[in-house]
């Protein structure tokens, strides 16, 4: 009898043993992923933001465009007319490329900078590109624009994000833990997405 | 402990700097190509029909890019006044703003479609707010053959 009662008390302990240990375990990922994803998650939550308000304005670049005026352009062909419109923009160097994509415009190619010369009018429409200092990257980053080794550190991200997650949930006992406030915060969470995709689906 | 997690940070950065270092000298988006012959953009606006679901390579200046996701580039006809655009899925390529008057060589899927006006007017109202211009429904008169190349891969050369 005594024998039976201090091999269950082992069992006890030893399952509680190992409970404490899962938990320091739990508790040791949950804390050094989220000491490593602390530059990715600034990386993709930056980005995010920009990216989701991308119809209100430009995230990646800012663009800059400035009318002037010059004389009607009187040469014939492209070249006379590229020629005659850098020399009335006082423009010396060389463009990348020079393209008429109707009769009466003519687009001269510069880096970061596009001439658009309606030719009957002179009316000129300057437009400047420049890449938005940080947040670009960022932006390239978040869209995976460079695919190769970032596609598996995003995918390695993500992972770390639903352990983040799954792990977060076991980091306390108690009032506070998952049986406690913590499975309403879940739920609540979880509704989130749920209520909005029911809502929006109809 | 302390060693690992640096460690493990020093390698995060190296791996993200050498991507973004291959991003910006890469000069190949997507796919690489597998066509050498050229088909003349001319050629596709003359019998569009006969190019229809064929896999083209085309060649010409970049004379736009979409400013918004880089899904998109607006490439140069061997002839004057006639363009073709290459449109990619989203976030399949992302074609920086900097290519825009580069030479370029991409392949894809020629895809003719007929665009009826309440299409036309859809689409030019979607790219005059992408691109931030004015659009005017009563320039669509009656319905139009649209010409595009679903994009899969992309060559830029520097000039």
């Amino acid at each position: 009898m005594k024998g039976r009662k201090s091999q269950e008390s082992r069992e006890v302990w030893e399952l509680g043993n190992r409970r404490v240990k899962g938990r320091r375990l739990n508790n040791v990922l949950h804390r050094d992923v989220g000491y490593l994803i602390v530059g990715l998650t600034l990386v993709f939550g930056v980005s995010g933001l920009a990216l989701n308000h991308r119809a209100d304005w430009n995230p990646s670049y800012r663009q800059q465009k400035v009318a002037k005026q010059i004389a009607p352009l009187t040469a014939t062909d492209r070249d006379g007319q590229v020629r005659e419109a850098l020399s009335q923009l006082g423009v010396t160097e060389a463009p990348r490329n020079a393209f008429r994509p109707d009769p009466d415009t003519l687009q001269i190619f510069f880096e970061n900078t596009t001439y658009a010369i309606d030719i009957p009018t002179g009316a000129v429409i300057v437009d400047a590109v420049r890449p938005r200092p940080v947040l670009f990257e960022l932006n390239q980053m978040h869209l995976n624009a460079g695919k190769g080794a970032w596609t598996v550190i995003a995918d390695v991200y993500a992972v770390a994000l639903i352990m983040m997650a799954l792990t977060g949930m076991f980091v306390l006992r108690g009032k506070n833990g998952l049986t406690g406030r913590g499975v309403w915060l879940v739920t609540l969470g979880v509704l989130v997405p749920v209520v909005y995709w029911a809502l929006t689906s109809l | 402990m302390r060693r690992f997690t640096v460690t493990a940070l020093a390698l995060l950065v190296g791996a993200a700097g050498l991507t973004a270092a291959g991003a910006i000298q890469g000069k190949k988006y997507g796919t690489p190509l597998t066509l050498t012959e050229v088909t003349k953009v001319s050629d596709i606006y003359a019998t569009p029909e006969k190019f229809n679901g064929k896999r083209v390579l085309v060649q010409g200046p970049i004379v736009d890019v979409c400013a918004e996701m880089g899904c998109w580039l607006a490439i140069g006809s061997d002839q004057e006044f006639q363009t073709i655009r290459f449109k990619v899925e989203d976030g399949v390529i992302v074609f920086p703003m900097s290519v825009k008057g580069m030479n370029a060589r991409v392949e894809g899927v020629l895809a003719v479609s007929q665009l009826s006006e309440a299409d036309q007017i859809k689409q030019g109202e979607e790219m005059a707010r992408e691109m931030k211009k004015t659009f005017d429904p009563k320039t669509v008169k009656g319905p139009k053959t649209s010409i595009q190349i679903k994009g899969e891969g992309a060559e830029v050369a520097g000039k």
